[in-house]
């Protein structure tokens, strides 16, 4: 048994290794001199660390610009999908209103269709707006994501109607109800949507690449992906973009992955 | 406080009708049980009454005020849910005050009401915790605590013992007698558990299947149920009931040919008129006068103080069950004999509505 158990954790602690290695190799990398990396075969540590490579990033190429429209655009993205996520899911849980299951039977059903099909479309409807090379037209996408409507509603499901009711007789409205009783309640989903649209707008490269089309409104992998034709054999200058990248979401997770595990269990523990 | 009541009340899911004009009124200050059978509508009835179910048709007037159309916090009731429904990320205290802050109540004010409920409920050393620190008694104390504090006109409680083991429910069984008497608030109370209906009530309505089946003081419901169904719904164990015919000669005559003498009726039966006789289990005497009947013992329950004995007539009827004290003289298999009195006799007609009995 406990020779089982050792094996267990040896396997364990192996595939956490093999995942991490890369990280922690794009570090080591970023301190590097330039052209140290290139060497075969690559050094494991710098020889002699330096913070050359990132003097370059934030000089030069003013990554600290782009750090700041990442930052401003995945905020504005997380702040905006929960103001229209949260409601919805909601409502699609737990207020009665006609058409409300046939309505939600369709939102899931398109959450099938890839969002890359959907991009042109969305482009030129927002080209007719004249919302292309904005930040408005990049924050579309993010509204309201069918995922966090099924994610918030799911979640909603578990919460006793009759809790709601006694606030009803308590005299609450509907929107004191949501804030004052179930938006507390909420606080793991919350947290867990919240990462999920964080990440994944700080992530994305396709849409930020399509709308916006003015250099200064680039978003980060935007940018570093711009800068990397230029600078395509300066691994080490990629490598400390890469960390710059990765490091605040890193960051951002491991401080809410307390709420964000209890999120992610909510479904089937809480049933 | 005030009365209720409900007029000709119906309620419909689609196409199935879950009440079926419900009319009850209920005094100022009274005590009102509904009591029946899972799905009957009793507790459709009390989420009409608090407002959270719209009747198809009918009128809820509490204090002479027609409520039927209004929000349930403008109704002057409060709620008591089974499931206790306490608001889990507030403390106990918080939990108490949430209506009176929604009401935008003066702070001290609502510090004084939250305090005299906890008192009242012996909870005050409670008021800091959150409602998942608490067992499900204490739960159960906060949740009346939270009905408390806004001073209602009417109590509505929805089965609010069923989440609570057996000793913990006859002690709450207790304290919501002793409330009822300290606050003396006019109280809808709705449990399928007939021993709550039995201790609590003033008054209890039997539902069934969206209708009324009798309305009454426990005792009255008890001595003088108005049909099989009341009869055999009220009481553990429940009633014996068997098929007879009257002999039109003050005599029933059982299927196998024995007869039992009855007791006298408001209109005498005639000879063949079929009828269905009752008799509680505590009614039933054993002991062996000539015109007793012959038994065998199948089957003894004992409870300790009582004993549960369920008597074969060797004639392939329903067992017919009979309970004592157990003085540990009856063993499973012995033979006795079972006098039914006919004062303790309960006739029902081939509709199984109760038959009148003659003054004594």
């Amino acid at each position: 048994m406990s020779l089982r158990r050792w094996s267990v954790t040896l396997l364990a602690a192996l595939v956490a290794l093999v995942t991490i290695a890369p990280l922690i190799w794009m570090v080591s990398v970023s301190f590097m001199a330039r052209g140290e990396a290139a060497q075969f075969p690559p050094p494991l540590w710098p020889a002699s660390p330096t913070l050359e490579n990132y003097h370059l990033l934030f000089g030069t190429f003013g990554v600290g610009h782009f750090l700041f429209n990442s930052i401003l655009v995945s905020t504005l993205a997380t702040g905006l999908a929960l103001l229209f996520t949260i409601p919805a899911g909601y409502a699609f849980a737990k207020l009665r209103f006609k058409g409300r299951d046939a309505i939600f039977r369709m939102l899931v059903a398109a959450l099938v269709v890839p969002g890359q099909i959907g991009m042109l479309p969305l482009f030129l409807e927002l080209k007719a707006m004249g919302l292309v090379n904005s930040y408005a037209g990049a924050l579309v996408p993010w509204l309201a994501g069918i995922f966090g409507i099924f994610l918030v509603r799911q979640y909603c499901l578990s919460i006793p109607d009759e809790m709601l009711e006694a606030a009803r007789i308590d005299g609450a409205s509907e929107g004191q109800i949501l804030r004052c009783i179930v938006l507390p309640i909420l606080t793991p989903i919350i947290v867990t949507l919240a990462l999920y649209v964080f990440l994944s707008s700080w992530n994305d490269f396709m849409w930020p690449l399509i709308v916006l089309a003015d250099q200064g409104l680039y978003t980060l992998p935007v940018a570093l992906a711009a800068s990397s034709r230029q600078n395509v054999q300066d691994y080490e200058i990629m490598m400390a973009g890469a960390v710059v990248t990765t490091l605040p979401v890193l960051i951002l997770f491991l401080a809410l992955q307390r709420y964000y595990l209890d999120g992610l269990l909510a479904g089937s523990v809480k049933g | 406080m005030a009365g209720l009541s409900i007029e000709n009340a119906r309620k419909s899911f689609g196409a199935t009708e879950v009440l079926k004009g419900v009319s009850i009124d209920i005094a100022d200050g009274e005590f009102t049980v509904i009591v029946g059978p899972s799905g009957c509508g009793k507790s459709t009835l009390l989420r009409a009454v608090a407002g959270l179910e719209e009747l198809t048709s009918g009128r809820v007037v509490i204090g002479g005020r027609d409520v039927t159309d209004l929000a349930p916090s403008e109704r002057g009731i409060a709620m008591v849910f089974q499931s206790y429904a306490l608001y889990p990320h507030l403390t106990v205290y918080e939990n108490m005050a949430f209506g009176l802050k929604i009401a935008k109540a003066d702070k001290a004010a609502v510090d004084e009401a939250v305090r005299r409920a906890a008192t009242t409920l012996s909870i005050e050393t409670l008021l800091d915790r959150k409602p998942g620190a608490l067992s499900g008694g204490q739960r159960q104390r906060v949740a009346i605590g939270r009905a408390i504090v806004r001073q209602p006109q009417i109590f509505l409680f929805d089965e609010p013992l069923s989440n609570l083991d057996a000793d913990l429910r006859v002690r709450m069984r207790y304290e919501f007698a002793e409330l009822h008497r300290k606050l003396g608030t006019t109280t809808l109370y709705v449990t399928h558990d007939q021993v709550e209906a039995m201790t609590l009530a003033d008054r209890i309505v039997v539902l069934r299947d969206g209708r009324i089946e009798q309305v009454g003081t426990p005792r009255e419901l008890y001595e003088r149920p108005a049909n099989i169904f009341v009869a055999q719904f009220l009481g553990t164990p429940r009633m014996n009931i068997a098929a007879a015919t009257a002999d039109g000669a003050g005599k029933a005559i059982l299927p196998d040919g024995r007869n039992i003498v009855l007791p006298a009726l408001t209109v005498p039966l005639a000879d063949g008129t079929p009828l269905s006789i009752g008799i509680r289990p505590e009614d039933i005497a054993i002991g062996d006068a000539a015109v007793d009947l012959p038994f065998t013992i199948r089957f003894i329950e004992r409870l300790g103080g009582l004993a549960t004995l369920h008597l074969d007539g060797g004639n392939g009827d329903d067992l017919v069950t009979c309970q004592l004290r157990d003085d540990g003289s009856f063993d499973e298999g012995d033979a006795v004999a079972a006098s039914f009195p006919a004062n303790r006799l309960h006739l029902f007609d081939a509709d199984g509505q109760a038959l009148g009995k003659a003054r004594e």
